[in-house]
């Protein structure tokens, strides 16, 4: 698609005048997951129309890695909901640049549902183009505000946790040090058999981490 | 499950005190907001202090005057109270006799929160009373009364209720099927879940799914919780297809792991696997 479709697309995102409108112009901009439309969709994020700003988390992380310094940029500190769809959208496309706002989200948010983002977003960063220095750091960060979220008092959010603790032993098991690797096991034990635990789901989703870690890592 | 209309909202786990705090308020009987808020924070906390359900008793038999001053209209803390004590599990069976004579208020409001409790509890001994309210069927128990939009009995909450408690006599089953054709899709909702969980025919899970395909939103949320509510598996990729939020969906799909018959829950079953991997699709 040449820029000046894509120009076009923006333009049609302007022109929108009513909730279904903005709904299909932001549908057709973010299918084209064109880098020139990513400024857009993030201004998008901020229309206070979720249809849309579904439609546009999913054109950003259509759009990948181009997009990330847009969002970090534009991050609202005062507008709520925006923030919640950065976070999404930041979760989706895994890149390290966005670490700092995905901590942040799992440890303040007051919405379950970006903490439950944030985590599922903190286990599948992409760190492989890392030197091993910088992946070793940011590994640990990433267990860290994990290892916290494991108390956070939303079942959904717990269930998210070990969602992302599993995606990050699934890669990054052997590149964690020997201290982390067992914190990481301990944690998902606890969830398996904290007798506290409201949600018999979130109890079964650490066993079955578990014995995906113990497959692959006896 | 369902605030009133009238009830002042509560937000996030509000405002952060302590049980023998909320214990304190509760004893307030000249505020009404403050016990209001008490008696939320019980029921939200899952209080098993001694003097939680005591307290809330007295509470369920508090009525008053409209007081408008005071923020919380009339029965508010009554029916906060029949609330948290059907989330005080064992604790609360000194308390059924109470919600029993709840069921019987003329305030509709109330019989709504006690029905509910009752079904939470699985409160056997409410079974004849609640089959009592909507044995008049559809077209008076399920009228809607002159001037506003509430029916003559709170359908809903009472057909939960039977489905919750279990148990399915013939004569149970008899009352609620009328309500399949009531002319409301959240009564039809209701009806379909609580057949589904007393007879366990796939026909009723059926009809629950073309619920999901419903224009309305609020129709999709609500057989969305109704097959989480009823456990039903065959419903797992319907679920995951609604057009509804993920925040809902993953409650569905934790009812469809954990509403299971006799202890099954704790099993990595290949069915089990299936549901969990939906819900990380949703997160």
């Amino acid at each position: 698609m040449s820029p000046s479709q894509v120009a076009e697309l923006v333009e049609a995102v302007r022109r929108a005048d009513s909730a279904l409108g903005l709904l299909q112009a932001t549908q057709a901009l973010a299918a084209s997951a064109h880098p020139d439309g990513a400024a857009c969709l993030v201004e998008i994020l901020g229309f206070n129309n979720p249809g849309a700003a579904v439609a546009a988390v999913d054109g950003l992380v259509a759009i990948g890695t181009p997009a990330v310094e847009t969002i970090l940029s534009n991050i609202d500190g005062y507008n709520y909901g925006a923030r919640a769809w950065a976070v999404r959208a930041l979760a989706g496309i895994g890149d390290v640049r966005g670490l700092e706002v995905l901590e942040d989200a799992l440890g303040k948010d007051i919405g379950p549902s970006v903490r439950r983002a944030a985590a599922r977003g903190l286990g599948q960063l992409r760190l492989e183009a890392l030197s091993a220095e910088e992946r070793s750091a940011s590994l640990s960060r990433c267990l860290a505000v994990l290892l916290d979220g494991c108390r956070d008092g939303e079942w959904v959010v717990r269930y998210a946790v070990i969602v992302g603790l599993e995606h990050l032993a699934k890669t990054w098991f052997t590149a964690l040090q020997a201290s982390d690797q067992s914190a990481l096991r301990q944690a998902l034990r606890q969830l398996q058999d904290n007798p506290e635990e409201e949600a018999a789901v979130v109890q079964l989703r650490a066993a079955l981490a578990l014995q995906r870690l113990e497959e692959a890592h006896g | 499950m369902v605030a009133g209309p009238a009830d002042p909202p509560i937000s996030g786990n509000g405002d952060p005190i302590s049980e023998e705090e909320a214990l304190r308020r509760l004893r307030l009987s000249d505020d009404p907001s403050a016990q209001y808020y008490a008696a939320w924070w019980l029921g939200r906390n899952r209080s098993s202090h001694p003097d939680a359900v005591p307290l809330l008793q007295e509470a369920l038999r508090q009525r008053r005057p409209r007081d408008a001053g005071a923020g919380v209209e009339e029965n508010a803390v009554a029916r906060n109270a029949a609330r948290a004590l059907g989330k005080l599990g064992g604790a609360a069976e000194a308390a059924i006799d109470d919600l029993l004579a709840t069921l019987e208020d003329e305030d509709d409001g109330l019989r709504e929160a006690a029905a509910r409790s009752l079904g939470e509890l699985k409160a056997r001994r409410a079974v004849p009373a609640l089959q009592r309210r909507l044995a008049s069927g559809p077209a008076v128990a399920g009228a809607q009364r002159s001037g506003t939009p509430r029916l003559q009995e709170p359908c809903e909450a009472l057909l939960e209720a039977l489905g919750e408690i279990g148990e399915g006599s013939a004569e149970v089953v008899a009352v609620i099927e009328p309500f399949v054709q009531h002319e409301r899709p959240l009564i039809r909702s209701a009806a379909c879940r609580a057949l589904l969980q007393l007879t366990q025919e796939p026909r009723w899970g059926e009809q629950l799914l073309a619920l999901l395909q419903h224009q309305q939103l609020q129709v999709r949320r609500a057989a969305l919780m109704d097959l989480g509510g009823a456990g039903w598996r065959p419903a797992l990729p319907a679920i995951a297809a609604t057009l509804a939020e993920n925040s809902l969906k993953l409650i569905a799909l934790r009812g469809l792991v954990e509403n299971q018959d006799a202890g099954a829950p704790s099993q990595l079953d290949a069915s089990t696997v299936a549901v969990l991997e939906a819900m990380d699709d949703l997160l």
